[in-house]
């Protein structure tokens, strides 16, 4: 029964300031967005970077007026170096053959003379610190017009999370310390709405904690539909973002988390700050309020 | 036995001022007590310490069995439980109808829903203002006003009640009939104590008077009692 009432009261504190909670649930949706924003982003880079760590497949390109002959006589070349594991051709129309869909009509006439791509073979390493000097090594035979050297992409990549993850972490912090903020500005302003209120509990010998638990249910309330709310712009938005930035940089699209895999997570993170923030928020600005008495707070 | 007892008691603000100079008091159970002055004398800082809205600066202060100098904030509200009070302004709740602020002061202390409606209404009843519970504050006068206040001091059923200028903001005749329930409500044994400095009126009920001056007791008297007497006067 009590903690009914005291729900209750919770709730009438949010309709009763509406336009304030309002105002703070928009402030909240918007400071969890970006929190949430620089958390995925560290993620995907993180994420990324262990892909491509993982990926001990290099791809050698050969030169685009080699014929499969000469590309086969090329292929014995690179299984007499050491590091190698095993290696497989990859022809031209193979490669073609990845675009078909995308291509469409285009695509049969690209056949043949029309093929943009040369051959190519997929390399196997034995052992991953030898990267550098195999690579190098590739390099060296004739007819080898390019290697796919991912740990190029990989030092940026790092250098990358460092980056989002410094920054990320002072933006998380500020707007935290903005939330609260707001947050215990909003109470605060319900609070003085109803000093009069408290002023009578207080007299006729309410306890602190009978006091604080509205406040405290109607900051959490804020923090929970903000969390959210915020959950969902993210989730909305994200395979979107994700498709452009794939649109950039292809491999992008295959070595970072979809929406399906990181939907349960941020929902769960986004509301669990929320409430967290709408907690703590609340209970900086009811503590020291309720240290005043009587006339204090009528006056206040 | 004493509900209320004060010894060398003083009450020294921040700002520097002595609001109260080495009191001592006692006031029995069941009593009837007014206490009178001018404004700035101290009085206010009287009720403040009796409900521990203030601590004393110096000395002993015990009220209801709780020593005042020594309470931890957390015992402050069982504190106030035993006590009801009234206010010159009534602080009612403006959007709340008779009944619900009578029934916020049980429904703050987690009272069940089924006990507040009993009480509230005997306690509304006692007052003179059965039919009337839904009425909002605004819609009632300055009179019926205070007697909601009083209801509400009343409803939890506190061993005193403390009422400072309780007929401040009400017309002269409204204010003796507050006073005449106030009696009534010192005939059931909870004790009573009224600060006012409307002298004409203390002197139309007699009792116990206690003038502060200063921060100073000046006069500490008994006076005949023209209204009802109550078992502690007997005594």
């Amino acid at each position: 029964m009590k903690i009914f009432y005291l729900i209750k009261e919770g709730f009438k504190n949010i309709w009763t300031n509406r336009m304030m909670s309002l105002a703070s649930v928009i402030v909240l949706v918007s400071c969890l967005i970006i929190t949430g924003a620089a958390f995925l982003i560290s993620f995907n880079v993180t994420h990324l970077i262990s892909k491509i760590g993982d990926d001990d497949q290099i791809t050698v390109y050969l030169d685009y007026d080699l014929n499969d002959l000469q590309s086969i006589k090329l292929g014995s070349q690179i299984s007499k170096i050491k590091n190698i594991e095993s290696y497989s051709f990859y022809s031209k129309e193979d490669a073609l053959k990845q675009y078909e869909q995308v291509l469409g009509n285009i695509y049969e006439s690209m056949q043949d003379d029309g093929n943009p791509f040369g051959n190519a073979y997929k390399v196997k390493l034995q052992d991953l610190s030898q990267y550098k000097n195999t690579v190098e090594e590739i390099k060296k035979i004739e007819g080898v017009s390019a290697v796919s050297d991912r740990s190029d992409i990989a030092g940026k990549l790092t250098k990358l999370n460092y980056f989002v993850t410094i920054v990320g972490s002072w933006v998380v912090l500020i707007l935290a310390l903005v939330t609260l903020f707001i947050i215990s500005n909003t109470i605060k302003m319900t609070m003085y709405s109803r000093r009069y209120e408290i002023s009578i509990m207080k007299s006729v010998g309410a306890t602190n904690s009978f006091i604080r638990v509205p406040f405290v249910i109607e900051a959490m309330v804020i923090g929970l539909i903000s969390g959210l709310a915020a959950a969902g712009v993210i989730c909305s938005v994200y395979m979107p973002v994700r498709n452009a930035a794939a649109g950039i940089i292809g491999f992008i699209g295959e070595s970072t988390f979809t929406v399906e895999q990181i939907m349960i997570p941020t929902f769960i993170v986004m509301s669990s700050a929320g409430l967290l923030i709408g907690i703590i928020g609340s209970i900086i600005s009811i503590t020291r309020y309720l240290k005043k008495e009587g006339g204090e707070i009528i006056g206040w | 036995m004493k509900m209320i007892y004060l010894e060398n008691v003083s009450k020294v603000y921040p700002n520097g001022t002595e609001a109260l100079k080495n009191i001592s008091l006692n006031i029995d159970n069941g009593e009837f007590v007014f206490i009178v002055g001018p404004s700035g004398a101290g009085k206010s800082t009287f009720l403040k310490l009796l409900i521990r809205e203030e601590k004393a600066s110096f000395g002993k202060i015990k009220v209801s069995g709780y020593d005042l100098m020594k309470i931890r904030r957390g015992k402050i509200p069982y504190l106030r439980r035993k006590m009801g009070i009234v206010f010159q302004d009534f602080r009612l709740i403006a959007k709340m109808n008779v009944y619900d602020n009578v029934a916020f002061a049980m429904r703050v202390i987690g009272t069940p829903e089924r006990a507040i409606r009993k009480r509230v209404k005997e306690v509304l009843e006692l007052v003179g203002l059965d039919g009337k519970e839904n009425r909002k504050p605004s819609e009632i006068s300055g009179g019926e006003q205070q007697r909601v206040s009083l209801a509400r001091a009343l409803v939890n059923k506190p061993d005193m009640i403390i009422a400072d200028e309780p007929t401040g903001n009400i017309d002269p005749e409204l204010s003796f009939d507050i006073m005449k329930l106030l009696v009534e409500i010192n005939q059931t044994g909870t004790t009573v104590i009224i600060v006012t400095h409307e002298h004409d009126l203390v002197k139309e009920f007699g009792r116990r008077i206690i003038t502060i001056e200063d921060g100073e007791i000046k006069s500490d008297e008994k006076y005949p009692t023209k209204y009802h007497r109550t078992e502690a006067d007997k005594k």
